[in-house]
């Protein structure tokens, strides 16, 4: 909680818009989904805020889970896990909700852990491991690794993480056949 | 062709006789007065300037002055409409209103700045200066 | 720079108003393409206006837009001297078509920073044997007829190079403290700097005489803005790193922060904002200022300079500082008009909404609900911060109206060129083109309309050979039409074509296998047909022509459409044509909604909609075998909807008789909906679902209630299908 507490602090810094942009290339916001670290660039990271009771939607994607109200903007909210089709689990004080801006759209991202900002150089940056190493759900939308001391973070691509359709446009002629 | 300079900011001054001087012999000034005054020297020798360069915003007197100057010292002299010397003048200022005075106070281009040099030229050909 | 009208910089103003002629330009010459020929005033103003811009393009040295002008002037020079018979209108038309079509498309790139390089030597070639074609075809074979005299110009503009390349820096340089000196290792910097900068200014300024400016730069940080055409990184590297340097910090900046200096304050005194009078008085005074400025913008001369010689003396200029005149230049008065960003009216726009919000809170607060107590003088007050409110809104909201004038017009010209490359006689028709929308709307469906129309030129109107074989005696028809109504905008595009073909569309339906094999036919309603070519890749058409039918568009239609919430409706008469209606809510509405719970999910809907609640015994329902549930209320039958069934909801109510059941009734059609329980009516302000989310059939937006908490709304319509 205390870690939250911490970054929650640091939103005065990225509270600071498009001036800071160009300053924070290369740094990441990272965090732990199931047993592997991600990391997304910060310019896209608006602010972390604490979980909070979510609207659900019907008839959306699973990994949707619904609207949240941020300070009078109605924000449409995702689950990490179940995007990367890590299954459910249960939200603990440990959850948080990461509110990225991609595109003009803000959306919040249901992170079961966050953890630190850090800074990967390009040279530090391996290209992501191809398809055929197991069925790993978040595979697509990792465009690079990116080394930390010892450690690894698998980079994101913000758009992919968002709008990569998984289900073919099936779904949709479908509900044409239901009315 | 002979060339008058005037401008005040030394960066400026620089740069623009180094760029003039491509097609002329360029004499320099910094203010509107000093140019007025040069002028007047050149009418007298009998060697008139083909082309005068102001900048707007100077010391002393401003280019729009200093073109006053210029024209009305050429009215008095009797020179003939062909035969006037070719004003460009050049500044930040972009707005209309600049223009328009410029051009009704007799100047014959009006630059914008940073200098477009590929029109500048263009210009210069049109008024058959090069 | 160009596209900012804020500062009226010889480039915009030479844009605006020519894009000004042009449209007017196009408008005349469309207006009389069915005539035999062009009228006196017509080819005075098409004469006058090609004399302008060939002027104002000669000053701005746009040499090809000078000479396709000067051409067309003197086609039109010709015909105003010579009046001759005998000539090809349409052709004509054409040509001036062509020639706005080619300046406008320069000025486009031109706005755009690119330069202008188009070729109009075919264009005017053209004229050229145009115009010699019908001086040869005079009576007096064109001798004798005067010749245009033209001017050449004597001023040039020369617009500033695109300052796309230039770049601007705001630089804070922090110094150690124990730095000696700091001031000249800060005129070091700006020296450095001074070999890339195309302007520079920095704060504080006597850095070589004034000594305690030295203790300034320890204490506040040196500032420096920078104009330059280099990346961040060059900058760094010149600053360099020293043992004096603690910190660099570098944003890249716009132009206009850059001007600003180092006074980030907003000099200009605020515009009065009047708090005695009612809405009606300061929208009176608005018209009454709007009536004074001169009616046409096409007319309104350039106002003369407030500026004289002599303004523009300086105090002796330092390398560092901007120019400060010596006389001080009073501002001028304020006009009766500001323009303002967009979106700070959205943001005006939200905070309405939040007052709604929070209207309610205040109107619905448990505090009030105390027995006994007397209300009178709260609910006056009350009824007045209401009516307040609803003058706020509606004032707020007739800002960002505009007119769907410009929209239409645009259409006119595609219908025009359209028909023309296809040899069709159509008319085209403009019903209720002054009904306004939200700023933001006429954004979205400038594109699906263009389609809708392309469509119906090139599909739904036939050739002129087959109207006659099929008997059709009247000219083939486009009518664009527009109104307003229970808070929704309709636009239809209607043609009296051939209508849509059922059966080809089913057919192609089933070829993709986009239909459930085991219904037939017979059980769709058109309808649901007609809505089958809006699947991606749908079309019916064997050839792709160059105006529709690639099959990517009507799904792209339906989508723009639905990104603001609006619907597409299609009907059609076969053999007599075909009507594209598209509804759009106003974006923000304010309506009165009743608030009901299902299960954990709150849900509101239009109050208009709901005819009744009541609740029902198990004994008036009707289960079908199939599944579906009916109830007998009075006499009458409605189907059933389950909310929390029909979603797919959690812990909500099975009971019908522990639930309440509303009735619903959309277009003649009444359905009932079972939730849970009403919570109440209150006015909502309705908000868009976020576009990431994909659109949810029956939900049509969302809100906040007096709580916070978030509730979907529903649209009755939606659940009706």
């Amino acid at each position: 909680m205390d870690e939250t507490k911490r970054l929650l602090g640091q939103q005065e810094e990225m509270d600071d818009g498009e001036d800071r942009k160009n300053t924070q290339r290369g740094k990441y916001m990272t965090f732990k989904s199931g047993p592997e670290y991600f990391g997304l660039e910060i310019q896209y990271v608006q602010q972390i805020i604490q979980y909070q009771s979510i609207t659900k939607i019907p008839e959306t994607e699973d990994y949707i889970k619904g609207l949240i109200n941020l300070r009078g903007k109605i924000v449409p909210v995702v689950d990490v896990r179940l995007r990367f089709k890590q299954g459910e689990y249960e939200h603990n004080d440990k959850t948080c909700i990461l509110v990225i801006n991609v595109k003009d759209s803000t959306v919040g991202l249901i992170v079961e852990q966050i953890a630190e900002v850090v800074e990967i150089k390009e040279e530090n940056i391996l290209p992501p491991p191809t398809i055929g190493r197991g069925d790993k759900g978040h595979n697509k939308y990792v465009y690079g690794i990116g080394k930390v001391g010892n450690s690894v973070k698998l980079l994101l691509d913000p758009e992919k993480l968002l709008y990569d359709e998984d289900t073919s446009d099936t779904e949709q002629i479908k509900r044409v056949e239901e009315e | 062709m002979k060339i008058l300079l005037a401008e005040d900011d030394f960066a400026t001054r620089k740069f623009m006789a180094n760029f003039l001087s491509k097609y002329g012999e360029c004499d320099i000034t910094v203010d509107g007065m000093e140019a007025v005054d040069a002028f007047m020297m050149a009418l007298e020798d009998k060697e008139p300037y083909d082309l005068i360069c102001l900048d707007i915003m100077m010391p002393v007197m401003d280019g729009y002055q200093a073109l006053m100057g210029i024209r009305n010292l050429e009215k008095e002299r009797g020179v003939p409409e062909e035969k006037a010397v070719k004003v460009i003048m050049t500044t930040a200022l972009n707005e209309e209103k600049n223009v328009k005075m410029a051009f009704e106070l007799g100047c014959t281009i009006y630059s914008g700045k940073p200098i477009d040099q590929e029109r500048f030229e263009q210009a210069l050909k049109k008024l058959n200066l090069i | 720079m160009a596209g900012d009208f804020n500062t009226e910089s010889m480039l915009d103003m030479y844009l605006f108003e020519n894009t000004q002629l042009l449209e007017q330009l196009q408008e005349t010459v469309l207006e009389q393409k069915d005539a035999d020929s062009f009228d006196e005033d017509s080819i005075n103003e098409i004469f006058r206006t090609m004399h302008t811009i060939k002027g104002s393009s000669g000053i701005m040295m746009f040499d090809n837009i000078t000479a396709v002008s000067h051409k067309l002037e003197d086609v039109f020079f010709y015909l105003r001297e010579s009046h001759p018979d005998n000539v090809p209108h349409v052709e004509l038309v054409e040509h001036v078509l062509e020639v706005e079509d080619f300046i406008s498309n320069e000025m486009e790139k031109i706005r755009n920073g690119d330069p202008a390089d188009g070729d109009a030597s075919d264009i005017i070639a053209d004229l050229d044997k145009f115009l010699n074609m019908i001086k040869n075809g005079g009576a007096d074979g064109g001798a004798g007829a005067p010749e245009n005299v033209h001017e050449e110009p004597k001023h040039f503009y020369i617009a500033p190079v695109a300052s796309a390349a230039s770049r601007f820096y705001k630089i804070f340089i922090h110094f150690f403290p124990e730095t000696e000196m700091a001031n000249v290792h800060a005129y070091k910097t700006v020296y450095a700097l001074k070999e890339i900068a195309e302007d520079i200014l920095y704060s504080p300024e006597e850095l070589l005489t004034d000594e305690k400016c030295g203790e300034t730069i320890i204490k506040e940080g040196f500032r420096v803005l920078l104009q330059a055409q280099c990346t961040e990184e060059e900058v760094r590297d010149l600053i360099g790193v020293g043992y004096d340097i603690e910190k660099v910090d570098v944003f890249e900046c716009d132009a206009n922060q850059f001007l600003l200096g180092f006074d980030f304050g907003d000099n200009e005194p605020a515009p009065q904002i009047d708090l005695e009078s009612s809405v009606e008085v300061i929208e009176a005074k608005q018209e009454a200022a709007q009536a004074q400025e001169a009616p046409k913008p096409a007319e309104k001369k350039p106002e003369t300079p407030k500026i004289t010689p002599g303004d523009f003396v300086i105090q002796s200029k330092e390398p560092g500082r901007q120019k400060k005149l010596a006389k001080d230049k009073p501002k001028g008065e304020k006009a009766a008009f500001i323009s303002v960003n967009v979106s700070k009216m959205d943001q005006l726009m939200d905070l309405i909404g939040e007052l709604v919000i929070s209207e309610s809170v205040v109107l619905q607060s448990s505090d009030l609900k105390v027995p006994g107590l007397n209300l009178d003088n709260f609910n006056k007050a009350a009824a007045q911060l209401a009516s307040i409110s609803r003058d706020l809104q509606n004032v707020i909201m007739s800002m960002r109206m505009v007119p769907l004038t410009n929209t239409f017009q645009k259409m006119n010209r595609i219908v025009f060129d359209v028909s023309r490359k296809l040899g069709k006689d159509i008319e085209f028709v403009m019903v209720g083109d002054s009904t306004e929308v939200d700023k933001n709307i006429i954004e979205h469906i400038s594109d699906p309309l263009m389609h809708l129309v392309r469509n119906a030129v090139d599909h739904g109107i036939e050739t002129n050979e087959e109207r006659e074989a099929s008997g059709k005696a009247e000219k083939g028809k486009v009518t664009l039409s527009a109104k307003t109504e229970a808070g929704k905008v309709w636009i239809s595009v209607e043609d009296n074509g051939t209508g849509l073909n059922r059966d080809k569309i089913l057919a192609k339906a089933r070829k993709q296998g986009i239909l459930d094999d085991s219904k037939p036919d017979s059980a769709y309603t058109d309808k649901e047909v007609y809505q089958l070519i809006t699947l991606p890749g749908f079309s019916t058409n064997e050839q792709v022509t160059e105006y529709s039918g690639r099959g990517v568009g009507m799904d792209v239609v339906v989508q723009n459409i639905q990104a603001i919430g609006g619907a597409l409706e299609i009907d059609s008469t076969p053999g007599f044509g075909s009507i594209m209606s598209l509804k759009i809510p106003l974006t923000l509405a304010i309506i009165d909604g009743i608030v009901m719970e299902v299960g954990t999910s709150s849900f509101v809907m239009e109050t208009g909609v709901i005819k009744q609640f009541i609740r029902v015994k198990q004994d008036m329902m009707i289960h079908e075998p199939n599944g579906d549930e009916f109830v007998m209320i009075r006499g009458e039958c409605y189907p059933v909807i389950r909310l929390g069934k029909w979603y797919g909801l959690e812990e909500y109510q099975e009971s019908v008789e522990d639930g309440v059941m509303l009735i619903l009734e959309v277009e003649d059609r009444k359905i009932c909906l079972l939730v849970d329980n009403l919570v109440g009516e209150q006015e909502i302000v309705v908000k868009p679902i976020p576009s990431y989310v994909k659109k949810v059939r029956g939900l049509s937006g969302c809100t906040q209630l007096g709580d916070g908490s978030i509730a979907l709304i529903l649209d009755a319509p939606g659940l009706v299908e």
